[in-house]
C-alpha cells in the first residue's frame, strides 16, 4: 500500500502504477483524492505542461486535426496506423447523420432555450433511436461511444442553426468535424485559418483530467449504463456557472468594452470592488496555463484576419491589467478567456460557447469512460452520519 | 453534511472510492452489519408501516416529519405540479416504441428541463423550491413513458390521489386497490434514500458545479440505469421469470452456484447481512402475489433466495432490494422494463436531499487521477 501526500504541493500525480487501496490526503471537494489511474493525459502540476498519451499538446495543437487527436486519446495509438485512423475517421464522420426525428425534436423547441439543455435533450432522444430496449451492447461499446463524439458535433451544428433561425444543416461527409461545424455556423465554406482555429480549440479542450462532466460520466459508466446516459449525465454538469458557464461570462464582459482604455479602467474597478473577471483563476493552475499561450497567439492571428484587431487589443489590455493585479494571488488567465473570444470570432454567440467546447471534451470523456470500463468498479464512497440519533414516530402515528 | 469536509484528513480507500468517507451527512445511515437503514433517525421499517411517501419525502428533504399543516401544504405543492410541459409528452412521438422506458423517461425529463421555471437561478432558495416539481413531473412523465411501450396515451392527472396512488393511476390507467397502493408505497419508502451510492454521488458532483437540481437528478438517473444499479431489478426479475417452480429454482441455483455465477439481485457493497428493505417488502409481495393467484411465483422466489443465501450467506451475500421489488411491480401490472422507474422516482428524493445539504458550503467536487501512461 502506498501513501500519497497528494496535497503537499510536491506530489507529482505521476507514477509507474497504483497499488490499491491507496492512502492519500482528502480535502474539500475531494481535492487530493485519487479517483482513478489513467494513461489518457498528464498534467504536470509543477510546470503546468499537458500531454495527451505522452504527446505534449504543443506538438498537437495547430498541427494535428481534432479527429486525429481524438483518435490518439481514445485508442492510445501514437503511431497513427493509417488504416486504423481512416476507419476511425470514417466512423466519426458518418455518425453525424442524425435521424430526422432527432432534428425535428430540436426544431420543435424554442430556439432561445439554452443550447446546453437543447443538446442534452438531443443526445437523449438520439440514444432512444440508437438503442432499442433490449439491445445487447457487449463488444460494440467501443464504437458506440465513438459515434457519440460525432453525434454531439452534429447536434451542436443543428442547435446553432436553429438558434440563428437558419434552415437545417446539410452535412457533407467529406468535410471534417471542424469544417462541417464552421459551415453550420458561418453559412459559407470556411477559410483554412478558421478550420485550424476550431481544430486547435477542440484539441486543447479535448481532455483535462477529471473535470465534473468527465468524472460524472465515469461514475455513470461504472454502473454499466449505456453511453447515452453517461453523456446526458456529463452534459448535466456542463453549464454550472463554475464550469462551462465561464466562457459565456467572458463574452458578456469583454464584448461590452469599447476600447483598451476603457478596458483597463474596467478591470481596476472590478478588482477593487472584489468582482470576478471571467476567464481568470483555476483550481489546478496557480501558474500560467500553457494552453493560453497557444490560444493567445491564435487570437492575434485570427482577429487580424477577420478585421477584428481591436478585440484582441482589448483582450490583451484586460489580460495584462488583471495579471498585474491578480497574479500575486495565484490567479492567472485561464483557457476560457481566449477560447471564448475565438469561438465568438468563429460565429458562435455566448450561450453556444459551452456546447462548442464540449465537442472537443467528448474525446477525453470517451477515452476515460473506456478506461473506467476496462476495470469497472462501481463508484460508491461513504458518508459519516452526524444527524438525529435513532428515534421513533409519535404514538398514535401521523396517519 | 457532505460539504462539511472543511479540514483535510488522510484516508485509505480502494478503487471506486471504496471505503472513502466523502463527508458527513444528517440525512440517513446504513448499518451494513446489523442490516439497518435509517432516515433522519427513523428506521425504514417503521416509516414503511406508518408513514406516507409524502411524509417520508418531507422528512428526508427537511429533517423532520411534517405536522398536519405542513403535510397538507406539501401534498398541495406536490399535486400542483402534475402538469409537466406539453413538449415533453410530444417528444414521445419522436421516440421508437421499443426504446427502453427509462431512456424515454430520460428524454422526457431532458425536454421538460428546457421549460423549467427560473431556469437560470441556482441560488439556494431557487434550488429548495425545486423538489416538489421534480417529484411530481417525474411521476407523470415516467407513467407516460411506460404507457408508450404499448402505444397507449398518457392518462390526465387527478388531484385527489396521493403520490403513490397517483403514479399507479397514471401508469396503469386505473385507481389501485388499497392493498396495491400500500405495497407500492412501501416500496417507494424503502427506496427513498440510500447514502452515497453511485447515482447519489453522480448527482452530488453535478450539483457541486452550480448546476440546477434537475440536472443533478438527471445525472443520478443515468447512473441508476446501469445494470449494476437500478437496472438490476429488471435483471433479477427476468432470472426469476425463467424458473418454472421451486424445484426448478433449487436445481438451477445449485448448477449456477457451482459455476460461480453472480446472481442478479444478490449481494451488496454495503450490506453483508439480510437487506432490511427485503424484509420490509417480502410480506407485501407475498400477499399481493397470492391475491393475484401467483403463489407459484412467490414460492419460486423463496426457493431461489433460500438456496442462494444458504450457499453464499456465510460470505455475506444475501438477497438485496432488487430481487424483491419486481415481485411487487409485476402483480401490479407494470412491465419488467419499467421496474427501474419506481426506484428512480423514490431514490431521487435522497439525491435531492444530499444535493441540498451539500449546496450551502460545498466546493466543486474534483478528485484527481494518477498518470500511469
Amino acid at each position: 500500500m502506498s501513501h500519497y501526500n497528494t496535497l503537499s504541493g510536491t506530489f507529482s500525480w505521476r507514477d509507474d502504477k497504483i497499488e490499491w487501496p491507496v492512502t492519500s490526503d482528502v480535502g474539500p471537494g475531494l481535492e487530493g483524492v485519487i479517483a482513478s489511474d489513467t494513461a489518457v493525459s498528464w498534467l504536470d502540476p509543477t510546470s503546468g505542461s499537458l500531454s495527451y498519451r505522452d504527446v505534449p499538446i504543443e506538438r498537437l495543437a495547430g498541427i494535428r486535426s481534432f479527429e486525429e487527436v481524438a483518435y490518439l486519446l481514445i485508442t492510445g495509438d501514437r503511431d497513427r496506423e493509417e488504416d486504423e485512423l481512416a476507419a476511425f475517421r470514417s466512423r466519426l464522420r458518418s455518425s453525424r447523420a442524425l435521424p430526422n426525428e432527432v432534428v425535428q425534436l430540436i426544431r420543435s423547441l424554442d430556439p432561445l432555450i439554452h443550447p446546453t439543455r437543447l443538446l442534452r435533450a438531443g443526445v437523449s432522444v438520439l440514444g432512444c433511436h440508437e438503442l432499442s430496449g433490449d439491445e445487447d451492447m457487449s463488444g460494440e461499446r467501443h464504437w458506440r461511444e465513438l459515434r457519440v463524439v460525432g453525434q454531439v458535433a452534429a447536434l451542436v451544428s443543428e442547435i446553432a442553426r436553429h438558434r440563428a433561425g437558419s434552415e437545417e444543416h446539410q452535412y457533407d461527409e467529406r468535410r471534417s468535424l471542424a469544417e462541417c461545424m464552421l459551415v453550420a455556423l458561418l453559412d459559407r465554406p470556411p477559410e483554412p485559418i478558421e478550420v485550424e482555429t476550431l481544430d486547435m480549440l477542440w484539441v486543447l479542450y479535448a481532455d483535462h483530467g477529471l473535470d465534473a462532466p468527465t468524472f460524472t460520466s465515469m461514475i455513470v459508466a461504472s454502473t454499466l449504463a449505456d453511453p447515452y446516459y453517461n453523456v446526458v449525465a456529463g452534459l448535466s454538469a456542463l453549464r454550472g456557472p463554475r464550469l462551462g458557464g465561464a466562457g459565456e461570462q467572458v463574452l458578456e464582459q469583454i464584448l461590452d468594452l469599447a476600447d483598451e482604455v476603457y478596458a483597463v479602467d474596467w478591470v481596476h474597478e472590478m478588482v477593487e470592488k472584489g468582482g470576478r473577471i471571467a476567464g481568470f483563476g483555476h483550481r489546478i493552475y496557480h501558474m500560467p496555463d500553457p494552453r493560453v499561450v497557444i490560444l493567445r497567439k491564435q487570437m492575434a492571428t485570427l482577429a487580424r484576419a477577420r478585421g477584428r484587431g481591436e478585440l484582441f487589443t482589448i483582450a490583451r489590455a484586460v489580460e495584462e491589467t488583471a495579471t498585474a493585479l491578480l497574479a500575486h494571488k495565484g490567479i492567472h488567465v485561464n483557457i476560457n478567456f481566449y477560447a471564448a473570444l475565438l469561438f465568438h470570432l468563429l460565429g458562435a454567440d455566448g450561450p453556444l460557447v459551452p456546447v462548442m467546447y464540449v465537442v472537443g471534451r467528448m474525446a477525453g470523456l470517451v477515452a476515460r469512460v473506456h478506461e473506467a470500463l476496462e476495470n469497472p468498479k462501481l463508484y460508491r464512497p461513504l458518508s459519516q452520519y452526524l444527524g438525529t440519533p435513532d428515534r421513533e414516530m409519535d404514538q398514535g402515528g401521523v396517519e | 453534511m457532505i460539504g462539511g469536509v472543511y479540514r483535510t484528513d488522510v484516508q485509505t480507500y480502494g478503487r471506486g472510492l471504496e471505503g472513502l468517507v466523502a463527508g458527513t451527512t444528517s440525512i440517513g445511515y446504513i448499518d451494513g452489519e446489523e442490516g439497518r437503514l435509517v432516515y433522519r433517525g427513523y428506521a425504514v421499517e417503521e416509516l414503511a408501516a406508518n408513514a406516507s411517501f409524502e411524509e417520508v419525502t418531507y422528512l428526508l428533504l427537511n429533517g423532520d416529519l411534517p405536522d398536519d399543516y405542513q403535510l397538507d401544504e406539501w401534498h398541495h405543492e406536490i399535486a400542483s405540479w402534475r402538469n409537466p410541459p406539453e413538449e415533453a409528452f410530444k417528444a414521445l412521438g419522436r421516440i421508437p416504441n421499443d426504446a427502453h422506458p427509462l431512456a424515454k423517461y430520460r428524454t422526457m425529463l431532458t425536454v421538460a428541463a428546457c421549460h423549467i421555471p427560473e431556469a437560470d437561478a441556482t441560488d439556494l432558495g431557487a434550488q429548495q423550491r425545486r423538489p416538489a416539481r421534480i417529484l411530481s413531473w417525474a411521476g407523470s412523465l415516467a407513467s407516460a413513458a411506460i404507457r408508450h411501450l404499448h402505444n397507449e396515451p398518457p392518462v390526465p392527472p387527478r388531484m385527489d390521489l396521493g403520490y403513490a396512488a397517483h403514479f399507479l393511476y397514471q401508469a396503469l390507467g386505473r385507481v389501485p386497490t388499497e392493498e396495491e397502493r400500500k405495497a407500492f408505497e412501501a416500496s417507494l419508502i424503502v427506496q427513498a434514500e440510500h447514502g452515497l451510492h453511485a447515482a447519489a454521488f453522480a448527482a452530488l458532483v453535478v450539483i457541486s458545479t452550480g448546476a440546477d437540481l434537475g440536472s443533478a437528478v438527471l445525472a443520478g438517473m443515468g447512473a441508476l440505469s446501469g445494470v449494476r444499479h437500478g437496472g438490476a431489478n429488471q435483471l433479477a426479475w427476468e432470472v426469476l421469470e425463467g424458473l418454472e417452480d421451486p424445484d426448478h429454482a433449487r436445481k438451477w441455483a445449485k448448477e449456477k452456484l457451482a459455476e460461480g455465477y453472480r446472481f442478479p439481485g444478490f449481494g451488496h457493497r454495503v450490506y453483508k447481512c439480510p437487506d432490511p428493505r427485503v424484509r420490509v417488502m417480502e410480506p407485501y409481495a407475498e400477499a399481493l402475489l397470492r391475491s393475484k393467484g401467483l403463489e407459484n411465483r412467490w414460492e419460486t422466489y423463496l426457493a431461489l433466495r433460500d438456496e442462494v443465501e444458504q450457499a453464499l450467506g456465510p460470505r455475506g451475500i444475501f438477497a438485496n432490494v432488487d430481487s424483491i421489488t419486481g415481485l411487487v411491480y409485476h402483480p401490479l401490472g407494470l412491465p419488467p422494463s419499467a421496474f427501474p422507474i419506481p426506484f428512480c422516482l423514490a431514490i431521487q428524493t435522497g439525491w435531492m436531499a444530499h444535493c441540498l445539504e451539500y449546496l450551502p458550503e460545498g466546493r466543486m467536487i474534483e478528485p484527481g487521477a494518477v498518470y500511469v501512461g
